[in-house]
């Protein structure tokens, strides 16, 4: 009774503030989708398109940091560890790999994962948006469900490759690592911190993929029995 | 007339019962012969034998249906009413032998919770048949076997860091350097903890019977090996750097550890007497021994000198990776203490009240 009570869902204030949060959210990779294609057909070029989005990409993206908070309180029902960590992993791209390894920034693979991110969270703020306000149309639903089929495997695919180049600066610079000896007897060597990130993409990337198809057949099969019995 | 002779047979009767039943045959024998006849003849209203009241035990039966697809898995018949849910779990794994008692969760309803081994079958019944849903709970292990897998663990992986492993650590280096006596004092006194922890587990702690899924143990497993391994590397590493207040930040830190080590054992001892004397109903109180005064202070002082325990040897051998084991522990222990303060104070409500739950005073 009690507990039934409490998932009700988020009062009307917290709904209002979740509403503006995704508008914001969606707006703002909109600006980034739209300055990439002003870059694009500025330069002429697809290369070093990542200065032109550098600061809406991470004030946006760190932004999702809020999320978790909404998950903390409560007014999102969705799983707090799961939502940390992925937006946390999202984080740690944009600043621990692109940010601190200037010399990663003009490689391909940041473009590749910037494009997948920017279509994703458009398309996932959107959704979130209008499902808030109740009216959720059934193309946006679709395109969440459908469009991660192609756009997840290409993100992985930009992360990977970004974090592997990054791999030989970070090694010649020592960047983030402590070695022995040491006041307080700890070492960190970011290279193999690299390395092992890399390798945890590998159980955990066909988890979430397998379970994102599994939704999909979830709540499209779903609307369609919903759309033959009307 | 009839009813004299009914007062007659009654008082006949009580004689007889007097006598044990025995007939005695008084000089008025035809007397007595009608009496007993008719004693006999309303034998009907005299309370029935044992014997006739064999045939009147209701068993039950209990069927037991998959909690997932609610499907029948079997049917336990001939179940005694005064027997418990644990001898049904031992039908269930005569019938079904993969499902050992420990391993069988049984609810009444799909949701509800799992019942517990010592419930009476009569107290859930409400017809001779009870339905109970099954949950595999997973391979189980006992509490034993869990704290001695956990303990033993890190007693000899610290031990292979300390004799320095020629794959772990480089050789020539390791043959150079002198060791810091603070080395052999965190390797001894890391061994003494968890030999105390072994030997308590083996011979003062007194466990319920019951069972705890495998993959608690195996978390639980990978958390200490894994802290333990990352700590003795460090310390035993050729290039470890002793102590910033040298000698002095040493000795009070290891006097700190042992004695918080005496503390948590006699605490464990004192605990484990209470449960033996049987004399859970009321708080463990504070003897002669001036490490058990804790008990005055605070509800769970085992959680508060094991906490001590790690921080001390945390600042005798001043290595980040042991603080953040150490703090890991304080926090999973503030937690445990928490809920043992919560249960104490339904319990034993007068007495706990003014207490802390772990830390003194603070919380």
């Amino acid at each position: 009774g009690r507990s039934r009570r409490r998932r009700r869902g988020p009062g009307a204030l917290a709904t209002a503030y979740l509403v503006i949060y995704n508008v914001v959210m969606t707006a703002g990779w909109l600006v980034i989708a739209v300055g990439l294609v002003r870059a694009y057909l500025a330069k002429g070029s697809y290369h070093s398109l990542y200065y032109s989005i550098e600061k809406p990409l991470k004030f946006f993206q760190t932004g999702a940091l809020l999320e978790i908070l909404h998950c903390a309180l409560g007014i999102v029902p969705s799983s707090v560890v799961l939502t940390a960590f992925q937006v946390m992993s999202r984080v740690f791209l944009t600043w621990a790999v692109t940010h601190s390894v200037k010399e990663v920034q003009t490689e391909d693979s940041v473009l590749l994962f910037v494009v997948a991110w920017t279509i994703t969270e458009i398309i996932r703020y959107s959704f979130y948006t209008f499902s808030l306000l109740n009216h959720l149309p059934y193309l946006i639903k679709w395109a969440r469900y459908t469009l991660f089929i192609v756009l997840y495997p290409m993100g992985v695919s930009g992360e990977l490759l970004t974090i592997y180049a990054a791999l030989p600066f970070v090694r010649q610079s020592g960047l983030y690592s402590i070695s022995l000896p040491n006041k307080y007897n700890f070492s960190f060597d970011y290279y193999t911190f690299l390395i092992l990130v890399m390798i945890s993409y590998i159980p955990i990337f066909p988890q979430l993929y397998f379970h994102m198809l599994h939704q999909r057949r979830k709540v499209l099969s779903h609307t369609e029995e919903h759309r033959k019995s009307e | 007339m009839h009813q004299r002779q009914k007062l007659r047979t009654s008082e006949h009767r009580s004689d007889l019962a007097a006598h044990g039943g025995a007939l005695s045959m008084s000089h008025n024998d035809s007397r007595s012969f009608f009496n007993f006849s008719q004693l006999v003849l309303s034998a009907g209203q005299i309370k029935p034998s044992p014997a006739l009241k064999h045939s009147k035990i209701t068993y039950f039966e209990v069927e037991i249906l998959d909690v997932q697809s609610k499907k029948q898995i079997c049917i336990v018949d001939k179940v005694p009413p005064a027997s418990t849910l644990l001898d049904v779990k031992h039908k269930f794994h005569k019938a079904c032998p993969q499902w050992y008692p420990s391993r069988v969760g049984l609810q009444l309803e799909r949701n509800g919770p799992f019942l517990k081994d010592s419930i009476n079958i009569q107290s859930l019944a409400v017809s001779s048949i009870i339905t109970l849903y099954f949950t595999d709970l997973g391979q189980q292990v006992g509490w034993t076997t869990f704290f001695l897998t956990e303990y033993t663990g890190p007693l000899l992986i610290y031990l292979l860091f300390y004799i320095r492993l020629s794959t772990i650590y480089d050789q020539v280096e390791s043959r150079k350097n002198f060791r810091h006596p603070v080395v052999h004092l965190a390797c001894f006194c890391h061994c003494l903890h968890y030999i105390r922890h072994l030997l308590e587990t083996l011979f003062v702690h007194k466990f319920s019977e019951g069972h705890t899924p495998l993959k608690n143990m195996i978390k639980g497993c990978a958390f200490y090996w894994g802290f333990t391994s990352w700590i003795a590397y460090y310390i035993n590493h050729p290039r470890y750097t002793p102590p910033s207040f040298g000698h002095r930040q040493v000795s009070y830190a290891a006097l700190a550890f042992l004695m918080c080590e005496a503390g948590n054992h006699f605490i464990n001892v004192a605990l484990a007497h209470q449960t033996n004397s049987g004399s859970k109903t009321c708080f463990p109180s504070p003897t002669y021994n001036p490490f058990t005064w804790l008990f005055l202070l605070v509800s769970c002082p085992n959680y508060t000198y094991e906490a001590g325990s790690w921080i001390s040897f945390t600042v005798m051998t001043q290595t980040l990776p042991a603080g953040i084991f150490a703090f890991l522990m304080v926090i999973q222990m503030s937690l445990w203490a928490k809920k043992k303060h919560k249960l104490y104070l339904k319990r034993f409500y007068p007495e706990v009240r003014r207490k802390a739950a772990m830390i003194p005073i603070i919380f």
